[in-house]
This record gives C-alpha cells, sequence and structure tokens, in this order.
C-alpha cells in the first residue's frame, strides 16, 4: 500500500431528530455509523451509494464540516478530530471541498478573482500582485480563460461554474479533496470533460480524493479503491478493478445490475433489486441490507455481520456479509 | 411522412419562446411518429428542446412565452397544436398524460392519494365514486405499490420518492390513455429505484398498448426502454434511428460523441474518458451552419455555413455533412 | 425541464469562444437594466426625484424659506401671488407644503435607513445563528415591540423623553426594524444551507466574515425593496402622529397642516387639507410604482441562474 495520507476510524455521526409535540425520546438517525477506511497519497476513494446512505454526510464529517459524534480521522499524520477551532482554522488549508451544485456553491455577488482570492488571503502569505499571479494560474490549470477573471457566476455555464469550484478548492494546495458529487449535475457530455481535469489534477499535484457518487459508472474511472455504503455502514471496500470483476456484497453486485447498459446487450432481464432503502430512523436488526437481499439467510435478521477479509495478492477487499464468513455460510 | 398506423404524429414543429428582446427558437422543426405500444425516446442535453417539445405536445407552453409557431401535432389524426384549451383539458389526462421528473411537484400535498387518483378518473372516465375508488386501487396495485390499501388514505408527503413516482405513472395511466409523455421520470430517482420504476412502465404498456414518449438525458436508460430514438440539440433534431441502429452504427457526430462520453461501466478501467469538447452553444446565438459544428472534429468550412438537412441513411435519419462510416455527402 | 434561455453565457470553455464582454456583468447591472425597461417604475422615479428636487432646494434655501412669514390676508384664495392660498394667519399654503417636503425626506430618509440596518444586523444575526441564544434574545425583543400598539409606543417615548423632537423617529425605528429582520433572517436561514457558504466554512473563514461577507450582500434586495417600504409608512405614520400632536414638534409638515385644517374645512377652507394630501398622495404614490418595479427588478428568481 502507498503512504497513507487520510484514515478514518470508526467514524460515526448522529443527529437527532426534532419532531413530535411531546417531549418524548427523540429518535436518533445514525447517518454514520462506525465507518473505517484509508486513502493513500495521490489516490482516490470512491464512495458510492444511494441517496440517504450518509455518504454526504460522511464527507462532511471529515473534513469537520460536520462535527463527528465519535471515530477519528487522520489527516497525513496529523488527527483532526479533537482540534480546537483555531487549529483547525489552520489545517483547512490542507483539505478542501468540491461541491455538486454548481449553481449554489458560488457566491452570486462575487467575483471569480474575489473567490479565488479568499482562500489565499486566509492561509498564504504574499504580496496582492503574488496572490493575483496564483489566481490567473490557477484558473490556467483548471481550463479557463483569463478572461473569466472579473465575472460573476452567472455569467458561466454549469461545467464552468464546476472548475471555479475546483479552482478555488485548489488554491490552497490541499492534501485532500472530497468531491461530493462534482459531475452529477452536469450535462452528459462536460462530465467527462471534468472527469478527465480531476484525473489530471490529481497526478499533477499529487492530490488524495474522496470522491462521492451515487452512480458506480462515475466513480469507476477515477477511482483506485471503491467503498460502498448502505443505511451509514460500509458494506464493502475494494481495490476498483475487483469490485467491478467480482463484486462481494449482494447489495454491490444489484447496484451494478442496476446500472443501464448503453449500447451493448439491450433488455437482459435485470435482478431489479426490490424495495426501497428503509428508513434509517428505524434501520433494520441484523445486517442492515437483510430486508432487500436477494439471497438472505435466516442468521441475517439476527446477527450484524462482521467485517470479512477477502484479502488478495495483499490488497485488501472488506465485506459485512455473512455470506462471506467462513464461520457461517458452511 | 404520413402514417396510418401512428397514434401520435409531430410533424415540423416549431417553437419559440420570446420576450421583449425577442424570440428564441428552441424546438426548430422536428418530425417524428409513434404507434401504439411503441416508445420513442427523446435524448439530448440541457436546454436542448426536449421538454419544450413534450409540453408543446400536451397543449402546457408556459403563456404567454411559449408558443407554436409552425408545424402540427396530431393525436389519431386530431390536430392539437391551436385547440381551444377547454378542449385540450379534455384530451389531456385521458387521451393522453404526463409525469414529471419531481414527482412531488406534481402531486397536491393537501390531498391523500386516494382523493386525487379518484379526481382524475371521475372527470375523464365518468366513474362513480365507488368505482374511482376501485380503480384507483387496482392502479396502485399495478404499479407494484405494496399495501396499496393503505396507500389510499395517505398524503403525499408519507411516500417515499419511488412509490411517488408510481403513484404519478398509475394515475396518468388510470383512465387508460393512448399517449404517456414521460419526461425524465427517474432522473430523481435512485438507480435501483430506477429499474424498478422502468420496469413498470414497460408492464403497462405492454398491457394496456399505450405509445409511450421518453424524455431523458440518459442513454443508458434509452437503450433499455426505447424502440426509436429521437437526438436533441440545440432545439434541432439531428438523428431520428431504431434504437439497435442508434447504438450499433451512431451517424452524427453528435450521437457518437456522447455514446462515448457516458460515464459507463466498462471491463477495463481508463485514465481518460473520451469527451466531447465545449459546451452547448446559447440559443439566442447559434452559428448559422450546423449547431454542434464548433464542437465537432469533423467540421469543416462547409458546416459552419450551411445547416445539413435531415437525411436517410439506412435505418437512420441524419443531419450531417460528415456522418459516420460513410462518403462525404456532396 | 429545459427552457431555452438558461445561461447569459453557456459558452465552451473560456479559450474556445471569444468572450463578448470585457467586463463582468454584475447582479446589480442586470437588474439595473431590468428597472430601466419598467415604465410605472421609471414613472414613480421620476416623481420621486422632482420631490427630493423640491426637498434639496428648501435645504439650500432657494425657496419654501417664507413658510412662516404671515401676511395680513387670511384665508384667501389661490392667487398667482399666493398659488395655493393663505392660512388663518395668512402664511403661503405652497410655502407651507414645498417645506414640508423637506421634513417628509427628514424622516423618511432618517428612519429608512436606521431601521433597514437594524434589521439587517439583528436578521442576519438571528438568522445565522438561529435556535441559539442569540436568535432568541433577537426574537423575543422583535415580539415584545411587535406586540405594543404603536401610537401607544410612540406617546410612551415621546412622553419618557420629555418632549425631545426625536422622540417620534425613534419610536418609528425601534418598530419598523422587526419586519425588515424577519425577512432578512429567514432569507440567511434559507442561503445559510446553500453549498456556497459550506464551502466558505471549508476554506476556514470566521463565521461573522461568512456573514457579512458572502450571506448579507445576498440580502441587499430584500433591504432595498424594505428601506422604500419604510420610507413610505414613515412618512404617512408622521402624518398621523403630528395630527395627534405626538410627530413634528417645530417646523410644519404634512401632518401639521392637516391638523390645522380640521377645523378649517368646517368653515369651508379646504386649501390647507388639499395641499398637504395632495403632496403626499404624489410622493407615496411615486415611491410605491418605484418599490414595485425594484422589487421585480431585484427578485433573484427572475434573474435567471
Amino acid at each position: 500500500m502507498t503512504e497513507r495520507m487520510l484514515e478514518v476510524h470508526a467514524l460515526a455521526r448522529h443527529f437527532s431528530v426534532r419532531g413530535g409535540i411531546l417531549p418524548r425520546r427523540r429518535p436518533v438517525l445514525r447517518a454514520v455509523d462506525g465507518v473505517s477506511f484509508e486513502v493513500g497519497r495521490g489516490q482516490t476513494f470512491g464512495l458510492v451509494g444511494e441517496s440517504g446512505c450518509g455518504k454526504s454526510t460522511l464527507g462532511r464529517s471529515i473534513l469537520r464540516l460536520l462535527e463527528p459524534t465519535r471515530g477519528r480521522v487522520v489527516l497525513d499524520g496529523a488527527e483532526i478530530t479533537g482540534l480546537d477551532s483555531a487549529a483547525l482554522k489552520r489545517q483547512r488549508k490542507d483539505m478542501q471541498m468540491i461541491f455538486q451544485d454548481p449553481f449554489a456553491s458560488l457566491s452570486p455577488r462575487r467575483t471569480v478573482r474575489q473567490m479565488l482570492q479568499e482562500p489565499l488571503a486566509l492561509h498564504v502569505p504574499g504580496s496582492p500582485a503574488r496572490r493575483v499571479a496564483r489566481v490567473r494560474e490557477l484558473l490556467d490549470i483548471v481550463g479557463l480563460g483569463q478572461s473569466a477573471l472579473d465575472r460573476y457566476p452567472h455569467e458561466f455555464s454549469g461545467g464552468q461554474r464546476q472548475r471555479i469550484g475546483i479552482a478555488r478548492a485548489l488554491a490552497v494546495e490541499p492534501k485532500l479533496v472530497v468531491a461530493d458529487e462534482p459531475v452529477s449535475a452536469l450535462d452528459v457530455s462536460v462530465q467527462s470533460q471534468v472527469l478527465n481535469l480531476l484525473a489530471d489534477l490529481q497526478t499533477e499535484f499529487g492530490l488524495s480524493f474522496v470522491f462521492i457518487s451515487h452512480d458506480l459508472a462515475v466513480v469507476q474511472h477515477i477511482s483506485h479503491f471503491i467503498g460502498v455504503m448502505y443505511l451509514g455502514k460500509l458494506v464493502e471496500t475494494a481495490p476498483v478493478d475487483r469490485i467491478y470483476a467480482m463484486p462481494a456484497h449482494p447489495y454491490t453486485r444489484a447496484l451494478l445490475d442496476a446500472v443501464p447498459v448503453a449500447g451493448g446487450t439491450r433488455r437482459i432481464r435485470r435482478r431489479a433489486l426490490d424495495g426501497e432503502p428503509p428508513s434509517p430512523l428505524n434501520p433494520p436488526g441484523g445486517c442492515p441490507f437483510h430486508t432487500r437481499c436477494p439471497e438472505a439467510m435466516p442468521i441475517c435478521s439476527r446477527r450484524v455481520p462482521r467485517t470479512i477479509e477477502l484479502e488478495e495478492h495483499g490488497r485488501s477487499h472488506q465485506v459485512r456479509c455473512h455470506l462471506h464468513d467462513p464461520d457461517i455460510s458452511q | 411522412m404520413s402514417n396510418n398506423d401512428a397514434l401520435l404524429e409531430v410533424e415540423n414543429l416549431c417553437v419559440e419562446f420570446g420576450d421583449r428582446r425577442g424570440a428564441v427558437r428552441a424546438v426548430d422543426r422536428i418530425s417524428f411518429e409513434v404507434e401504439p405500444g411503441r416508445t420513442l425516446g427523446i435524448v439530448g442535453e440541457s436546454g436542448c428542446g426536449k421538454s419544450t417539445t413534450s409540453l408543446a405536445i400536451m397543449g402546457l407552453l408556459p403563456r404567454p412565452a411559449g408558443r407554436i409557431t409552425a408545424g402540427a401535432i396530431r393525436l389519431s389524426g386530431t390536430e392539437l397544436a391551436g385547440l381551444p384549451e377547454n378542449r385540450m383539458r379534455r384530451i389531456r389526462g385521458a387521451e393522453m398524460s404526463m409525469i414529471f421528473q419531481e414527482p412531488m411537484t406534481a402531486l397536491n400535498p393537501v390531498y391523500t392519494i386516494g382523493a386525487q387518483m379518484s379526481a382524475v378518473v371521475r372527470r375523464h372516465a365518468g366513474l362513480s365514486r365507488r368505482a374511482a375508488r376501485r380503480r384507483a386501487l387496482e392502479m396502485l396495485e399495478r404499479v407494484g405499490i405494496p399495501l396499496a390499501q393503505r396507500r389510499l388514505a395517505e398524503y403525499p408527503h408519507e411516500l417515499s420518492g419511488g412509490m411517488r413516482q408510481r403513484v404519478m405513472i398509475a394515475m396518468a395511466l388510470s383512465c387508460r390513455p393512448r399517449l404517456l409523455i414521460a419526461d425524465e421520470p427517474t432522473t430523481a430517482l435512485d438507480v435501483t429505484t430506477q429499474a424498478q420504476v422502468l420496469e413498470q412502465i414497460k408492464a403497462l404498456q405492454r398491457d394496456f398498448d399505450t405509445a409511450v414518449v421518453l424524455i431523458t438525458h440518459d442513454l443508458g436508460v434509452v437503450a433499455e426502454t426505447c424502440d426509436e430514438v429521437v437526438v436533441m440539440y440545440c432545439g434541432r433534431m439531428v438523428e431520428r434511428a431504431p434504437v439497435e441502429a442508434l447504438f450499433s452504427a451512431p451517424r452524427h457526430r453528435y450521437t457518437e460523441g456522447l455514446i462515448q462520453a457516458i460515464p459507463k461501466i466498462r471491463t477495463r478501467r481508463l485514465t481518460r474518458l473520451p469527451v466531447v469538447p465545449g459546451s452547448v452553444p446559447d440559443l439566442s446565438e447559434l452559428p448559422p451552419g450546423c449547431c454542434f459544428a464548433a464542437r465537432c472534429a469533423h467540421a469543416d468550412t462547409h458546416c459552419l455555413r450551411r445547416q445539413p438537412a435531415l437525411e436517410r441513411m439506412g435505418p437512420s435519419r441524419v443531419a450531417c455533412f460528415h456522418p459516420a462510416d460513410a462518403e462525404p455527402v456532396r | 425541464m429545459s427552457l431555452p434561455v438558461h445561461d447569459i453565457n453557456p459558452g465552451a470553455d473560456a479559450r474556445l469562444q471569444p468572450v463578448r464582454r470585457p467586463g463582468g456583468i454584475s447582479p446589480w447591472s442586470r437588474a439595473f437594466d431590468r428597472l430601466i425597461g419598467d415604465r410605472p417604475a421609471m414613472a414613480g422615479l421620476a416623481i420621486v426625484t422632482v420631490f427630493f428636487v423640491i426637498a434639496l432646494g428648501v435645504w439650500f434655501g432657494w425657496w419654501g424659506g417664507k413658510w412662516a412669514e404671515t401676511g395680513d390676508g387670511q384665508w384667501l384664495p389661490p392667487s398667482p401671488e399666493h398659488w395655493l392660498g393663505t392660512t388663518i394667519l395668512g402664511q403661503d399654503i405652497f410655502a407651507r407644503a414645498i417645506f414640508s417636503t423637506r421634513t417628509a425626506f427628514e424622516i423618511g430618509l432618517v428612519v429608512a435607513a436606521a431601521s433597514t440596518l437594524l434589521g439587517a444586523l439583528f436578521g442576519a444575526l438571528s438568522g445565522y445563528f438561529a435556535h441559539t441564544a442569540i436568535d432568541g434574545l433577537v426574537l423575543w425583543l422583535k415580539g415584545v415591540l411587535d406586540s405594543i400598539p404603536f401610537y401607544l409606543f410612540v406617546a410612551a417615548i415621546a412622553f419618557a423623553l420629555d418632549g425631545n423632537p426625536w422622540a417620534m423617529h425613534i419610536a418609528m425605528i425601534a418598530t419598523f426594524w422587526t419586519t425588515t429582520a424577519r425577512l432578512v433572517r429567514g432569507e440567511v436561514i434559507k442561503l445559510k444551507s446553500l453549498e456556497f457558504v459550506e464551502a466558505a466554512r471549508a476554506i476556514g473563514l470566521h463565521p461573522l466574515v461568512i456573514l457579512f461577507r458572502h450571506i448579507v450582500p445576498n440580502t441587499l434586495h430584500i433591504l432595498l425593496v424594505q428601506a422604500t417600504i419604510v420610507f413610505v409608512a414613515a412618512i404617512k405614520s408622521e402624518v398621523i402622529l403630528s395630527f395627534l400632536g405626538l410627530g413634528v414638534q417645530d417646523g410644519v409638515s404634512w401632518g401639521l397642516m392637516i391638523a390645522e385644517s380640521t377645523s378649517e374645512v368646517i368653515a369651508g377652507h379646504y386649501m390647507n387639507f388639499i395641499a398637504a394630501s395632495g403632496f403626499l398622495f404624489a410622493l407615496v404614490m411615486g415611491f410605491n410604482l418605484f418599490a414595485d418595479g425594484l422589487q421585480d427588478a431585484l427578485d433573484p428568481k427572475r434573474s435567471g441562474r
């Protein structure tokens, strides 16, 4: 394994839900419930799952945009969780975020120059002239012309805005970037442009990415490792080539089956998964997936599956499923 | 051009949106037919005019800005363009209905599912209160909603996104319309739910012999559900082809690029994805020639000056001077 | 739904397409363009401008200076000498109406500026720190102020300040900021959840910097419209307060003129009343037309994405 850039240990983020007129016991929503994984330097961890599975909450908890309820986050050897606000502010230089909605993620009344200078002014000492030079360099890096400098967000298309968002994230030369669905709001023909840009930037600057997406097809080409999330838990993590070729968890298989295939063999009967994810407020006992799992066994509703290591050639492939538990399946 | 079997015929449809500063042509000479029991897909990126086309067919263009400036829309021989609103109202819901991308906004939050469904049936099919209720229940069961009887008494916010979209489908098909227009019906849904909903539309279509016009940006969805496809770009029809031909031998350079560029799961992981360079031009300043020329690797000066007409190529029709796998036209 | 006109410039990469305009088009200049094209709003602005010039003239002493001068003829009818006739003391009604314009603008501007500032500050703080003690305090204050009957409140303040001429201003500012604060609070809560605010947090900006640099500028459309509404409300309230004797203490105002006219109208002398209410009507009308246009022009829903 390459050098570790990010370590996430048993991270959890719970929300207590407001509601009800009577002050009864407040239900707790376990949006992220004990998630652990690592990302190597210059590598991408693709985080996949359906809406409401907690992937965005996880991304924000890693950056402490949301305070984690439990667990540890270690960035390049330095623990992020537990930093006081002044230290956290300094640490923000190393970790940045790219957002989903290119229309909501840029301040509508600020020019590109103002937006890109802001992080520099805060984190990078230097003269104003040097800052402007850096802003120009950033525009060049993300493939926008210098004419973009004094323009406002509404003057750009979705793809261009996403490039501005990427430039803002890169301004302070972070080590880690969490990208939350960065291409899902873009037109198809623009999506791959942005994906290629992110891949190029990774090679050029040795960035580590946590790339969040609902779409297995999008993460395949940019990720080195993939984690599949279901109801706040990682159910499978594996190297990218393994997970597409040999998915171990029934949920991963169902997700892969559900992706529509353009061209190729048409109208193959897919094993469409029944139903929808249960409410995270009231997750089923045992394995959270057993209510929809085509291969569920009696034990699945009773016991929470432990993490099984299906190591191959020294590369970690973990799955939380009784099917792979040697103590249970045989 | 006229096809006696066709249920819906759209001929040289032009739609313009105007304000004080001038008009833009959002839909420019679109023609297609759909036969009963068949599915026509209209694909394209945002702003290509696909949704406008569907609104024009339904007679739901936003007034007074949008208007049909030329062409014909015939539903089993009846001309719909220019039909007075009171007659359109009778046709909508009874003979053709529409489902939208966001089912939450299409359902009235203050009425129960049952009340809304019965109202539609009673108005268009003239059923009694009790018969309407029975029809509503039957339709909910047909679209695979568990505990349908209980759902009738529930309000839209009590259902999940996938359930709401099923209710919309049930409602749209409750009067057995001969034409269903589905505008991005699965875009707001997760992949696993999307697969179920598409399956459901197909099953109902088989049962009722409904003609379906499916508007989508997702070529994967097109490949799995459509019989024929219209590809739109900047309000124009650039290619129209049977679905097999579209994917096995795309003719227009835009179609070709789009098929290559969609993120899809591949057997080999690519480091760089194929792209369509640039982005969609503004409708208010379209070039005089082919609207795709600026992004096309095959464009020459001819393409920049003249608009290609739609020409037959095997089973496909394509508007391109340099279509794929062909001797140059001219 | 993909309606056609979507982006001002969805051109390809800026590199691939020639840039149309050299500088950036700010959201303000787009709103300004819309406002210019709005005829009723422009008519309203013209009326307001005329009144403003009148008020300026009074400040500079070009006209209206003789509002207090008494003459020999009481209750004279309109004549070339006294355009709108005279009062019981032989004062020129036209001069008094002109001078009152200055009074109206003074009250309107002071109250609008101060209550908008207060409303923005309190609204922004309580919105950004919603459901905290700060928010609770602001909401409590707002609730208390809103529940006191306005005229009683003015009377109380006037009494407490012992006839201070600013009592009316203070009372109006103290009550008018609450609506602005409520609107700003709602908008800030909405904006706070947007990704650009999260992006600012991810950069490490201080919460107050985020609030006043990134969020509040996006509520300016509310503040501007509210300021015009408060302006109108202030000069209308002045009339009633002055009529009740709680308003303008020295000088003259439309309210005082109307108060004077109560006894006169019975005697058949209408000019005081007509002049004051005519001026008031024209200015309020002009301002309302302008405010409507302003609201439309600044509406973020209309500015495209």
